[in-house]
């Protein structure tokens, strides 16, 4: 007994008294300062080093016909190059394709590639490897979930029934030349060949999908054997032959897995990482609020919108009434600051970063009394008698979210009952028929167009009886027939007035009770230098360059040099001038 | 012969020895406190545990509110009362860890018993293997891996996890403990009179094994206390909104330099609560079992 008096009383009150002190307002540890650039105002950059990144997330496959979406289809690009490409405004911007034209009919698109562009593996690109590549990421044998994005190509339905060998759509018109042909005009089609499907990947590929291949494209950075450490990290390195001369700057990039965002802040602090895009909401008002972090942090493009989806099959949301009850009972101005400054609040689909966006149209808005009022016309004035289900993720913001909407729907008598579900179960439950009454989901952008928001969300070819992603499993037959013609639009003009008609439908009919559009924080040490924002990708890095190579003289954190060397990397090789 | 009860010393005798017992006092004192806060806290408290205050509550740059006259231990992540909160958390961390504690002191007193009692048979060797089987595994360990498993969760299920996996260490004692107890006479006499084995256990043997599973249970609120806390901390434990302590130090942790106090309360209360049961097992084993 004495060790419990002598020792163990003590060494507690000690460290409950240090805990006390440590954690007491005026102790805080306040953020480092940034590790100042060799040559800030030398704007020429500078070829070498190694960039270093982390993530939360994890990947589960680097094959651009199976990427699913999260952080593999922000590395992919890195990897693979495409006919065109997402500019960093959003606009399409040529890649491999030296230039393109279109019929007028809008049915006809004709691509003229790059003469000279090599894959990792040395081999040229060409005409063929185009059409291989497509039609490897859409035989009905892959597992794409973009695949249905290129119905249009003419021949499609016949390819992915297993009826013809090829997409007749695709036709090899030169050894440098490609041409497309739709079965009807498509307004998203030029763009569609930016995305990971559409991505050329090396010969070696095949021509059809097959777990054990090796990323390899034209993209450029490429892997090395043993680049993927499953789990833990990814580390690319410079694609000598990369068509775009000088480019990349760096040697390479490594990115660590499941980092957890306060580990990344303080490994960006001692210079183990370069740039941070994952900060949590204090971190991230800290660096913001932070004056010697003013040149090295920018807020990113809204991409992302999040909200209450309804199953419109599921009772009580099975009426429309409820549905706007939910729609006018959340609070989206409160909400917004559980993330000052990275979220917006939000009443409509679309973010504000996507063409088709439109901040006078009128939205979903908070209205207490509204809500009410829509409940008594629902018939349901003593509220909903069971309570519901509502599945949440263990993630942060989630959790928050989910009392917040509890709180707000119980006045109305609609009492949720929260259950943390591991992320399977949630994906499982809320994707499937008949499970999940309500649901806190986002959605972003595939590619920046206002169809890659309705059609997945709410058309009846994205319901599924297992894996919806219309997880409202809402139908509208008017809004159905504006998606469909605003697909095939060409004039920007009429897509836009078709989509702001879509839109007004979608905030009346509440499948969803849209909350927020979300942002992140992104924070880097100064000598990183060519970052800058992109309306589709976290980590355009190709024209990134490192000013000096930050872990000369010293033991960096995490990936160090003597791991570096095991990549047969070299650091700080010299500079382009 | 000496008959059921006979080895616990009388409760007026145990009482006094308990309050003269230094780690029995205190940790009795920490425990009353602990239960009057969880008690009459929420009672006295203007705020509901639940409900968020966008009017007194936000800090600076809608931070959460550091304490204040409104809120004396300040607001959450959304702005509710931290006070309020700490002692509905101190509510169900008593509840789970009092209640698991209770099954897992049934579990581990009755396969202990069964075991010592029936020792060198199949019965023993069968309970004794699961015992080590289930040992085997650090308990923390294995109470995170089914708590994860479990699809949904509630304060029922974390109370019967706990309890279901917390008994091993019970059982054991209480099997040695038996072992002692079965090799009286008195034991053998109740065979020679012909009582039924059912009924020894009972009159005699439980009796006698009493003052273990006494203080056993004591330090077992300690080990399910900080299990639900660790449970609720990792996501597995108790869903929101309702307040636990781990949950609390989730939800807080994001703010450990900017609202400290959303660390300081829940951390201090589990260290507190834990100690305070760890003292008073500590002082019940010295007195009942010396």
């Amino acid at each position: 007994m004495s060790w419990i008096r002598e020792r163990l009383l003590p060494a507690l009150a000690v460290a409950l008294a240090a805990g006390l002190l440590a954690s007491a307002p005026g102790c805080h540890e306040p953020l480092q300062a940034p590790e100042a650039a060799a040559h800030p105002d030398d704007l020429t950059p500078r070829r070498g080093g190694v960039l270093h990144l982390a993530t939360i997330d994890d990947i589960r496959s680097l094959d651009p016909a199976a990427v699913l979406g999260g952080t593999e289809a922000q590395l992919d690009p890195l990897i693979y190059a495409g006919l065109v490409d997402i500019a960093a405004d959003g606009s399409l911007a040529p890649d491999l394709a030296e230039s393109w034209d279109v019929s007028a009919d809008g049915l006809v698109y004709r691509f003229v590639l790059r003469r000279g562009a090599r894959f990792h593996d040395d081999s040229e690109v060409t005409a063929a490897d185009v059409k291989r590549s497509l039609e490897r990421a859409l035989h009905p044998s892959t597992p794409d979930p973009y695949a249905s994005f290129y119905e249009s190509l003419a021949g499609y339905a016949d390819y992915v029934a297993g009826k013809a060998p090829h997409l007749a759509g695709v036709e090899i018109t030169g050894p440098y030349e490609v041409t497309f042909r739709l079965d009807h005009p498509d307004a998203t089609f030029p763009k569609l060949l930016a995305l990971l499907p559409a991505r050329l990947v090396c010969p070696g590929a095949g021509e059809r999908y097959d777990e054990s291949f090796v990323a390899c494209g034209a993209g450029p950075f490429k892997m090395t054997p043993g680049g993927w450490e499953r789990g833990r990290q990814l580390t690319l390195v410079r694609h000598e032959g990369y068509f775009r001369p000088g480019l990349p700057y760096l040697d390479g990039m490594n990115m660590i897995f499941s980092m957890p965002a306060l580990t990344q802040r303080f490994k960006l602090e001692s210079g183990a990482l370069d740039v941070v895009s994952e900060l949590s909401g204090p971190d991230a008002t800290g660096f913001r609020a932070d004056a010697r972090w003013a040149s090295s942090r920018a807020v990113e493009p809204f991409r992302q919108v999040w909200g209450e989806a309804m199953n419109v099959e599921t009772p009580p949301f099975d009426n429309v009434e409820v549905r706007r009850a939910v729609a006018a009972a959340l609070d989206r101005e409160q909400w917004a600051k559980l993330k000052p400054g990275l979220l917006r609040p939000t009443g409509q689909l679309l973010p504000p970063t996507i063409e088709g966006f439109r901040a006078d149209l009128p939205g979903q808005v908070y209205d207490p009394a509204a809500a009410r009022a829509h409940m008594v016309k629902a018939g349901l004035a003593g509220g909903w008698p069971k309570p519901i289900p509502y599945l949440i993720v263990k993630q942060d913001i989630n959790e928050l979210t989910a009392q917040l909407l509890a709180e707000e729907l119980a006045p109305l008598g609609l009492h949720l009952d929260i259950r943390l579900a591991s992320y399977p179960t949630f994906m499982a439950r809320t994707h499937a028929r008949g499970h999940a009454a309500i649901s806190h989901q986002g959605w972003q952008q595939d590619y920046p167009d206002a169809s890659d928001f309705f059609e997945p969300l709410f058309s009846r070819a994205a319901i599924s009886d297992t894996d919806s992603n219309n997880m409202s499993f809402f139908v509208d037959d008017r809004l159905e027939t504006l998606m469909t013609r605003a697909h095939r639009e060409i004039s920007p003009e009429v897509r836009r007035a078709l989509y702001d008609e879509a839109g007004s439908i979608v905030v009346d009919r509440a499948p969803w009770a849209f909350a927020f559009d979300v942002s992140s924080l992104r924070v880097w040490q100064p000598y990183v230098r060519g970052l800058r924002s992109h309306a589709q990708y976290q980590y355009p890095i190709a024209t990134v360059w490192l000013d000096r190579d930050p872990r000369e003289g010293k033991l960096a954190l995490g990936f160090g040099r003597e791991e570096r060397a095991g990549f047969g990397l070299t650091s700080g090789s010299g500079s382009a001038r | 012969m000496q008959r059921a009860g006979m080895l616990l010393l009388p409760y007026a005798r145990t009482r006094t020895r308990l309050l003269a017992h230094p780690s029995a006092r205190l940790g009795g004192l920490l425990v009353a406190l602990l239960v009057l806060f969880a008690l009459v806290a929420p009672l006295l408290s203007p705020y509901e545990a639940n409900a968020s205050d966008f009017v007194h509550g936000l800090g600076p740059g809608d931070t959460p509110g550091p304490p204040s006259w409104a809120h004396w231990l300040g607001t959450d992540r959304i702005f509710r009362d931290q006070l309020t909160r700490l002692a509905m958390g101190a509510r169900l961390s008593l509840f789970v860890g009092i209640g698991a504690s209770a099954l897992a002191t049934l579990l581990g007193g009755a396969v202990g018993i069964v075991a010592g009692y029936f020792e060198g048979t199949a019965i023993d060797a069968v309970l004794m293997r699961l015992v080590d089987v289930g040992l085997s595994f650090p308990f923390l360990l294995l109470v995170m891996a089914v708590g994860a498993a479990l699809d949904e969760t509630s304060a029922l299920t974390v109370l019967l996890l706990l309890g279901a996996s917390g008994w091993l260490g019970t059982a054991r004692l209480v099997r040695a403990k038996t072992l002692q107890v079965r090799a009286q006479e008195f034991i053998a006499a109740a065979r020679a009179l012909g009582l039924s084995t059912p009924r020894i256990l009972w009159r005699h043997v439980l009796p006698n094994v009493a003052s273990t599973l006494v203080f056993t249970a004591t330090l077992a609120v300690a080990q399910m206390l900080l299990a639900e806390s660790v449970l609720s901390y990792l996501g597995a434990g108790v869903p929101p909104p309702a307040a636990s302590w781990g949950r609390m130090l989730f939800e807080g942790q994001d703010f450990y330099q900017a609202a400290p106090w959303l660390l300081a309360g829940p951390a201090c209360l589990v260290v507190l609560a834990a100690l305070a049961f760890h003292l008073l097992g500590e002082g019940m084993r010295d007195v009942l079992d010396p």
